[in-house]
């Protein structure tokens, strides 16, 4: 029995090896049966580090109708009782830190959508026409905010440039990707702002008929290149039926010096639900050959809620959610420089129960910040928080 | 100028006829709705989880749901409702939650679509059947769920005893 125990600690120790994880803590002030957080966003950036304060946005209905929250939590100590962002129905809350304890939130409100420059600051509204699934970056001095905005029949993206000047928030451009009408759906934009400043952006598009994830770069946060298809591998119609794979949800972050790493979750395997699938530009602007994130023991398996986050230093870390071990839970994988590593389950975020839906973020240190839903029916949905270093 | 602009009208709205969209004559709904007309008529929901370009979708469509007696089975006695597998549109579920379109894929686990779910008219999950399936697998399913047969007996037991 000891010698079973003893290979299994053995087996598991190079999963286990990486990360050294803070206990969970409880973001959310407010619990229930009939009161469901969401973390859902676009880019998933619901969590973000400023100075030593960590910030975590969400969305709950403990008002009656869906409203979004930010918990800020200063160093050593607990979250800080959240505070409420919006007046009206809110969805889809983004955050990131300026340093020094500021944070800009952005979140979609009656349609529109807006941000707001935290803890001290007012709402401004980013859109006049109807628009969704908000995200926010920040680089090189400057904060982009990205959007699905209508235009004629269908949503398109726009990306704005955001200034905080005397501790207000204002928007200095704003304009969409592609300066056509859309022929067909876009949405769910994802930013990044590489080392030299440049301006990545990602979404899913349905031009083709089915959702494809595209991505266009910018210089300078104005113009950008003609979009191309993140997804390396072409479908159609099969038969003269459909159209082509599935693939939604992109994510992106800066990533080395110069460098930008896209995630999102791909039906390219049609039989064992999404996948994760990332890709890399190294610099040149261009994205290459895609990369299956998930391990083997992933792979009969659908993936969900899949983000990738990165630093200046290399490091990059891929999350998401999958059943594998019979309910939900929180796995990463780490990139070494050649590859995604095993599969590791969060700590906390694992195990009986349903844990999913992570956002992350790493701060200026290295450490990462991981925040997801742990669902209960009975006692209600716990925001749950931790905090890993490198051993 | 004047047929380019038709052209473009024409293109466009080419664009925007979906492939994998619920079977044409058939009267899907949203989930919202589905789920309000249920209750009010008292009758199941057949829940339609469709992906947008879907090849299986159009497969299904083509060989199946183009069946006329099918098409009046099915829309005479259940509250029909189509959800696409990637959108961000949102719906409420029976519980009160607020979830994207998507975001139901995740919470019934699907891995595949066509995937269809046969709820009752509350809203309670009766079963969901993954891909393609001919005009009598739905018509069997029908007699499964509308003959009360789930309260007793799993799928696999009332299609073994079927004559």
């Amino acid at each position: 029995m000891r010698i079973a125990a003893l290979l299994l600690a053995v087996l598991a120790w190079p999963a286990q090896a990486g990360w050294e994880w803070s206990e969970p803590l409880t973001v959310n002030s407010v619990q229930g049966a009939a009161i469901f957080p969401h973390l859902e966003s676009a880019n998933r950036r619901g969590v973000a580090v400023s100075g030593d304060t960590v910030g975590v946005v969400w969305e709950d209905n403990r008002d009656g109708s869906p409203q979004c929250y930010l918990a800020l939590k200063p160093a050593d100590e607990g979250f800080q009782p959240e505070i409420r962002l919006s007046q009206a129905d809110c969805y889809e809350p983004v955050v990131v830190g300026l340093g020094a304890g500021r944070f800009v939130a952005a979140w979609e409100e009656a349609g529109k959508v807006h941000a707001q420059l935290l803890p001290d600051g007012s709402a401004l509204k980013l859109s006049d026409a109807e628009a969704a699934q908000v995200t926010l970056a920040v680089g090189s001095n400057t904060i982009y905010a990205a959007w699905a905005e209508q235009a004629g029949r269908f949503r398109r993206i726009v990306v704005a440039q955001l200034a905080v000047k005397a501790d207000a928030l204002s928007m200095e451009t704003a304009q969409p990707v592609e300066a056509g009408l859309p022929i067909d759906e876009q949405g769910w934009p994802a930013l990044a702002v590489a080392g030299d400043g440049s301006v990545t952006v990602a979404w899913e598009d349905r031009r083709a008929r089915h959702t494809v994830p595209m991505v266009s770069h910018s210089r300078d946060g104005r113009s950008f290149a003609p979009p191309a298809r993140l997804a390396d591998q072409r479908s159609g119609s099969v038969d003269g039926l459909g159209a082509g794979i599935g693939s939604m949800r992109p994510t992106l972050a800066a990533w080395g010096e110069r460098g930008v790493v896209a995630v999102w979750l791909d039906k390219r395997d049609f039989l064992s639900g999404y996948d994760v699938y990332a890709a890399f530009d190294t610099g040149t602007r261009r994205f290459g050959k895609n990369v299956r994130v998930q391990d083997n023991f992933g792979d009969n398996m659908a993936q969900w809620h899949a983000l990738v986050v990165g630093d200046a230093g290399g490091r990059l870390v891929a999350l998401w959610d999958d059943a594998r071990d019979g309910t939900p839970d929180v796995w990463l994988s780490e990139w070494d420089d050649e590859a995604f590593g095993d599969d590791v389950a969060v700590p906390g975020a694992a195990g009986p129960g349903a844990q999913s839906d992570p956002v992350a973020t790493l701060d200026v240190a290295g450490a990462l910040h991981v925040v997801w839903l742990d669902r209960d029916e009975a006692a209600g949905t716990r925001v749950r928080y931790a905090r890993a270093v490198r051993r | 100028m004047k047929l380019i602009t038709m052209l473009l009208a024409a293109s466009s709205m080419w664009a925007t006829t979906v492939l994998a969209d619920p079977p044409p004559g058939y009267p899907f709904v949203d989930f919202d709705a589905g789920l309000k007309a249920a209750r009010a008529d008292g009758k199941p929901i057949f829940l339609y989880f469709g992906r947008y370009g879907c090849a299986w979708c159009d497969h299904t469509n083509k060989k199946t749901f183009s069946d006329a007696g099918l098409k009046k089975l099915y829309s005479e006695n259940y509250a029909l409702v189509y959800v696409d597998a990637e959108s961000g549109k949102r719906l409420t579920l029976p519980s009160g939650e607020r979830i994207t379109e998507a975001e139901l894929g995740a919470r019934l686990q699907a891995f595949a679509t066509p995937l269809f779910v046969y709820m009752t008219p509350q809203g309670d999950k009766i079963m969901q059947i993954p891909g393609f399936k001919t005009v009598q697998d739905f018509r069997d399913y029908d007699r499964y769920v509308r003959g009360g047969h789930y309260k007793q007996k799993t799928l696999l037991e009332f299609l073994g005893g079927k004559s």
